[in-house]
């Protein structure tokens, strides 16, 4: 499917848990299964972030893992899009106040779309790629 | 590059946290002699968010959402143990009501938990199709949480002193619906996973676990079960309706007639116990008790009660992994005055070790994910040694791990 | 290993027999839920540290004890570390939890090690090293567990005191605001009380 210039083949997702509960792993895994099947789009998970176009996060950045989150942006190659998913990427959520915890995800790698929830239904992750392509075909035509 | 009379150098291969054969972040040391592996060692850590150091901070009725999202599979199991300890530090009567639909509630939880492993050590093997079917059936387990609770994961249905959410009649009818149609497929399920030639190949007698390093390295849960070790906290020491029903701990000689404590007996004992958690459900709907849902409907008036309790007290639950036990003591103030948090991988991460000794490196995802382990209600552990460092990417291990399958289905 | 099953009572009566003045507080409690109320009885133990590693053999021998976790408080003067144990588990419910508590003087934190006898006490034993900066005399292996490799040493999370977490390590994730090196979004965002505190 052509998407916009720069993704004219299908989107391949690549996930990075970055220390979160799993909640956010089992609705990402589910959204592959066959009720949801974003497979018949193409998207598909891949095993290693130098095949990615699509950079799922998920959990509050522990200490531990910020370098390895950066590592994993920049091993992706561009054109790339970074999702956070759930709302302990985004503001904490209930780990609001934590002395192992280095932010949220946006102050260590850009983010284009942030999905909230805890965790997102499938449907809302779906909604999320799709608006980080609406987004991808907005810029595109800025540059323009 | 051995010389005479020197043993051979040993390659050290570290499996780094980012890591698609596991979902959570961990970072194994295996030291490899040749093909097999001669040590393993392991780290947590990487998912530690400091939950107990906050939770000092919280009163108890906020600790309850945050002890949910400890993990998002085993989420209810870890409120409810929290709830149960506050209960009996605070001498809270619970309604008899609410303990059965805690108990219907965890069970499914346990459904839903043991499907998705069941498909994650399908992946693993290489078996995408039935990952893909394990996960679909799964779905029906999750439509049922969402109708009694509100949302597929992390329910907020465990309050202190009950459950915040009644059970309907129109929903007992659903819940009947989508028991009929596991048990209907529950006969499938088996012999799809237990009756497969390539499966047996690569499970039987892989991952071995003695009865002895059972009970000496403490694991819990269906990894002890499947090693013989007779252990279910719902049966040991019940709680919420369990008392009243009838369950037996589920051990594999009950259907294949023997232990022998490696991956295989596990899925057996797992596979079985989602059966047994239909049976209970059933149970529950049976023999549910009118009246109320609550101790007490109006919050401060929990927090009050919580703030004149003193003393320390265990809640322990049988999570789909395990024993989940939480220690709480109080001393008549906001929060708690300890908070410490047992999950069970916890306890069953030990059991690592021995079970990767001799393996080949194409059996690590299986073996590790067979112990159905859960890193955020732990944190992961790693280690490195050895003179030689080989680095592997999870991608390299899963595919290892197809390409065995492959090899043996010829 | 005595043969039949003992009492809850009697368990207790081993122990404050044995110990004598070692056991500065002893006591049962029991709780039972649903319907039927089943109760399962739960002893509670305060001993002194010396007496610990020879409580555990003495549990070992009455039957085959399951380490459930070692928890431990900051008393303000002194470090409680509770040892939490199951036996007779495996009878329908019969299983009794002992947990022993041991308190150790803030100036003198070490306790001896009971991995000898439970090697899969040694995870506990890591963890409450770091956590609350006990010294666990002997144990086999003594590398950080959880904590990061470069958290600050002296530092013990779960300590009330002046070695607890200081105010600076705290990030709160929720006061960080928008960053602002991003590409414009296509909705105008609102002024003021646009982001709602708290949602």
């Amino acid at each position: 499917m052509k998407l916009t210039k720069s993704f004219n083949r299908s989107l391949w997702v690549y996930h990075v848990n970055t220390g979160s509960c799993n909640g956010c792993e089992i609705e990402i895994v589910a959204t592959i299964t066959p009720r949801y099947d974003p497979e018949r789009f193409g998207i598909k998970l891949v095993g290693t972030p130098r095949h990615a176009d699509v950079l799922l996060v998920t959990g509050p950045v522990t200490h531990k893992m910020v370098d390895r989150l950066r590592r994993v942006y920049e091993q992706t190659p561009d054109p790339k899009v970074v999702m956070c998913i759930g709302t302990c990427g985004q503001s904490g959520g209930v780990f609001y106040d934590s002395y192992n915890l280095d932010g949220p995800q946006d102050q260590v790698v850009p983010v284009d779309v942030y999905v909230p929830g805890c965790p997102p239904r499938p449907e809302a992750i779906i909604h999320g790629v799709v608006t980080a392509i609406a987004k991808l075909e907005r810029l595109e035509a800025e540059k323009q | 590059m051995a010389n005479d009379g020197e043993e051979r150098p040993t390659t050290t291969i570290p499996i780094g946290p980012i890591h698609p054969a596991l979902k959570e972040p961990i970072l194994f040391t295996l030291k490899m002699d040749g093909e097999a592996i001669a040590a393993a060692d392991f780290a947590p850590g990487k998912a530690h968010r400091g939950i107990e150091w906050m939770g000092m901070r919280r009163n108890p009725v906020q600790i309850l959402y945050l002890a949910e999202r400890i993990c998002g599979i085993c989420g209810v199991s870890h409120s409810l143990a929290f709830a149960r300890a506050v209960e009996q530090i605070a001498d809270i009567e619970v309604p008899e009501r609410a303990h059965y639909i805690r108990t219907i509630v965890a069970e499914f939880e346990r459904i839903q938990s043991h499907l998705l492993w069941a498909g994650v050590a399908a992946h693993e093997l290489g078996f995408d199709t039935l990952f893909f079917l394990a996960w679909r059936v799964r779905e029906a387990a999750m439509d049922v949480i969402e109708h009694l609770t509100g949302n597929r994961v992390n329910y907020g249905i465990i309050q202190i002193g009950g459950v915040r959410r009644d059970i309907t009649e129109e929903q007992f009818a659903l819940i009947e619906r989508a028991l009929t149609g596991y048990e209907d497929l529950m006969d499938r399920l088996l012999e799809l996973f237990l009756e497969d030639a390539t499966v047996k190949l690569r499970c039987r007698d892989h991952g071995y676990l003695s009865r002895e390093d059972a009970v000496g390295l403490c694991t819990v849960g269906p990894t002890a079960r499947a090693s013989g070790v007779r252990m279910d906290v719902r049966v040991d020491a019940p709680y919420a309706a369990y008392g009243d029903l009838a369950i037996k701990p589920v051990l594999p000689d009950g259907y294949m007639g023997e232990i022998r404590g490696d991956v295989y007996d596990r899925i057996v004992v797992r596979l079985i116990e989602v059966g047994q958690s239909i049976d209970i459900v059933r149970q529950c709907m049976a023999q549910m008790p009118t009246g109320e849902i609550l101790w007490e409907k109006k919050v401060p008036k929990i927090l009050a009660a919580c703030r004149k309790a003193e003393g320390e007290a265990l809640g322990r639950v049988e999570a789909p992994r395990g024993e989940c036990l939480h220690y709480v003591r109080m001393n008549k103030s906001g929060a708690p005055q300890t908070w410490k948090v047992k999950a069970s991988t916890y306890s069953n991460q030990m059991s690592w070790l021995p079970m990767l000794k001799g393996e080949q490196l194409a059996d690590v995802p299986i073996i590790t994910a067979s112990i159905d382990p859960c890193m955020s209600c732990t944190d992961r552990v790693a280690v490195v040694r050895g003179r030689e460092q080989g680095v592997m990417t999870k991608e390299d291990l899963h595919r290892l791990s197809v390409e065995k399958t492959r090899r043996l289905m010829r | 290993m005595t043969a039949e099953k003992m009492t809850a009572d009697e368990v207790m009566d081993l122990f404050t027999s044995a110990f004598g003045d070692g056991v500065h507080e002893a006591y049962i409690r029991t709780w039972g839920e649903g319907v039927a109320r089943t109760k399962t009885p739960s002893l509670w133990l305060r001993i002194d540290r010396a007496l610990l590693h020879d409580a555990v053999k003495r549990l070992m021998g009455i039957t085959c004890p399951h380490l459930a976790v070692i928890s431990g408080t900051d008393l303000g003067e002194a470090v409680e570390l509770v040892y939490h144990f199951g036996i007779y588990y495996g009878t329908e419910g019969g299983e009794y939890m002992i947990s022993f508590a041991v308190s150790l003087p803030k100036d003198d934190l070490t306790v001896g090690t009971i991995a000898d006898l439970i090697p899969g006490a040694v995870f506990s034993e890591r963890e409450k090293q770091e956590m609350l900066g006990v010294q666990i005399v002997d144990i086999p292996d003594d590398r950080r567990l959880f904590l990061p490799e470069d958290f600050p040493e002296g530092v013990y999370p779960w300590r009330k005191d002046d070695s607890g977490i200081p105010d600076t390590m705290v990030k709160n994730l929720w006061e960080v605001g928008r960053p602002t090196d991003r590409p414009e979004p296509p909705v105008a965002e609102k002024e003021h009380g646009g982001e709602t505190d708290g949602e």
